[in-house]
């Protein structure tokens, strides 16, 4: 066939079994590990906990590993635990649940203007240590969320020009990846006592509302969601060097590599070599301090 | 759509130029892991129990490798080859994270080799070949180049020797599938090759994102992380290449592909999960030297 030819041979039928069987096998041996990961997490911030390096946190550990998932499943929002679960069933959904991004976009504007006040969204909790890098990365989350959904919201409102397919299944599925990352962290926060963060990243957040003020194309939008995810990915990979229980640097290595894929795919659309450096660095990444004490 | 070599060899160029920035930050950890292998060799050796925990974690995933693998690795005999060598006094001498890291270099050596000789074939590597499908292979090979460097590096640093032989549980499997490739027609080839990269760079990608949790030196940390990420870009791409090659739509693998002819379903064939799995890691000590 000839390039300036419809990709008629390439179904959608086709596409949807391939990644029907990636997904079944996600259900049955990554969910499964990434739920004992984020319980046995939650042991060890106790166990830190116990020993003094999280006071606050050991007050409010009143329960065991075996409550993880109902005590996750009972916090505002409905973000975390039993709710993580059956979110991640869909994560190449693009019906996946939306609080999350419906709560990240209502609180982006008030980041941009620096009006977040103590213990609003989730923010201005006392934590230290994992929970910090926890938090902190709870909130790039809902930044990316916030990203995606209000691209998706642009383009479909038709601001953004002709935009393909491809591109919309792109967009929705890496948000829907985005929302079951945030769950995964909020559900330490929860199973921990303290509060799912629904904020936006105060930091970074202005510098992206500043940036997607600017954006009327869908190149121009994919730009953004490229520095988006690279400062996740890179997050990510520097607070693998924080975080001290196995368990968290277990959740947190089986995100970053997704965040990079999503990176790769936006440099591909874009035209650029699609894994342009041998190494990531962390150049981008956003310290614990992000999230404010 | 034409590729334009210019403008696709300035990107290249582009790439190699932020590649010597992300360089420079894979060689501070590097440099970290020296002054630590200096002072691993002048103390006291591995610790028993840690050495222990490892054994009884590589035993459960060669188990699982070789359930995943029905006859072919039983019948070379390699799973149990390894398992006895695991229980052997000579593993309980190297250090843990000596251990993982010559596994990851056993890994990469497999990778370099494996991509060297896909660009041997005239439909990946020759004048008839998708210019991105070419360059990708290129690429892709330098870097694991650069991967099984930064690996064998951190590996002398903390007083191991560099493993720079294949991985022996998997060359049996990339031996048969390049086998299969060379009878093959140029299209089943080509599709044979895309599947059998994918199948070795997830292993690398679920290898060291499993690694993170077993290492203890916080360099070598470091060096695992700068790369797993890597590993699952390729993962993503050739995802997204196999796609279109099992389509027959090979003319449609250009840079950038044409977004707008492509179904909705193609946005996200390249990451088809929300968190990376483990459960096709290679056990850590897999590719270890005694």
């Amino acid at each position: 066939m000839s390039v300036n030819e419809p990709v008629s041979d390439l179904s959608e039928a086709e596409l949807r079994a391939m990644t029907a069987d990636l997904d079944a096998m996600h259900h049955d041996l990554t969910l499964p590990a990434l739920k004992d990961s984020l319980a046995e997490w939650t042991d060890d911030i106790r166990a830190q906990g116990d020993a003094g390096h999280d006071a606050d946190a050991a007050r409010q550990l009143l329960f065991d590993r075996r409550r993880f998932l109902t005590r996750a499943a009972g916090t505002a929002g409905g973000i975390a635990g039993v709710g993580l679960l059956a979110a991640c069933t869909s994560s190449s959904s693009s019906s996946s649940s939306s609080t999350a991004a419906a709560s990240a976009t209502a609180t982006s504007s008030s980041a941009a203007t620096g009006g977040t006040g103590a213990m609003v969204d989730g923010e201005g909790q006392s934590l230290s240590g994992d929970l910090q890098v926890v938090a902190m990365a709870a909130s790039l989350e809902n930044s990316g969320i916030a990203t995606y959904m209000a691209g998706i919201k642009a383009a479909t409102a038709g601001k953004l020009g002709t935009v393909p397919p491809a591109v919309v299944t792109f967009a929705e599925t890496a948000m829907a990846q985005h929302q079951d990352h945030q769950k995964a962290w909020n559900a330490v926060l929860s199973a921990a006592g303290k509060k799912p963060v629904t904020a936006v990243d105060p930091v970074i957040q202005p510098t992206i509302n500043a940036a997607f003020a600017k954006v009327t194309t869908v190149t121009g939008l994919a730009e953004l969601a490229l520095l988006v995810e690279n400062t996740a990915g890179e997050t990510y990979q520097n607070g693998l060097s924080v975080i001290k229980s196995a368990a968290g640097i277990k959740t947190a290595a089986s995100i970053q590599p997704v965040e990079f894929q999503h990176a790769a795919i936006l440099y591909f659309v874009l035209g650029k070599y699609p894994v342009p450096n041998a190494f990531t660095g962390v150049s981008l990444a956003r310290p614990p301090s992000d999230y404010k004490v | 759509m034409e590729i334009d070599e210019t403008a696709f060899g300035g990107l290249i160029e582009e790439s190699r130029d932020t590649h010597a920035d992300a360089l420079r930050a894979a060689r501070e950890p590097l440099a970290d892991l020296v002054d630590l292998g200096r002072q691993t060799r002048a103390g006291s050796g591995p610790d028993p129990d840690e050495s222990r925990a490892f054994a009884v974690e590589n035993r459960r995933r060669l188990g699982a490798i070789a359930r995943r693998a029905g006859g072919l690795l039983a019948a070379t005999g390699v799973i149990a080859a390894i398992a006895d060598y695991i229980g052997s006094p000579a593993f309980a001498s190297s250090g843990t994270d000596v251990q993982v890291l010559q596994t990851a270099s056993s890994i990469e050596v497999l990778a370099v080799s494996t991509y060297k000789t896909a660009l041997g074939l005239p439909y990946i590597g020759g004048s008839s070949a998708n210019k991105v499908i070419k360059a990708f292979a290129t690429t892709t090979m330098g870097q694991h180049a650069d991967h099984l460097a930064a690996f064998q590096s951190a590996t002398t640093s903390l007083g191991g020797t560099k493993q720079d032989k294949p991985d022996p549980a998997f060359v049996p499997v990339v031996d048969k599938a390049v086998t299969a490739i060379t009878k093959a027609s140029d299209s089943a080839g080509a599709l044979l090759v895309v599947g059998l990269a994918l199948e070795l760079e997830n292993i690398a990608a679920e290898t060291y994102v499993n690694n993170m949790s077993l290492l203890t030196d916080a360099n070598a940390k470091k060096v695992t992380a700068s790369i797993m990420g890597v590993e699952a870009q390729h993962v993503a791409i050739l995802l997204a290449v196999q796609a279109l090659l099992k389509a027959g739509a090979s003319a449609a693998i250009t840079l950038p592909p044409p977004a707008a002819k492509l179904p909705a379903a193609a946005g996200s064939v390249g990451f088809p999960n929300a968190f990376y799995a483990t459960s096709n890691a290679a056990p850590a000590s897999q590719g270890a030297l005694s």
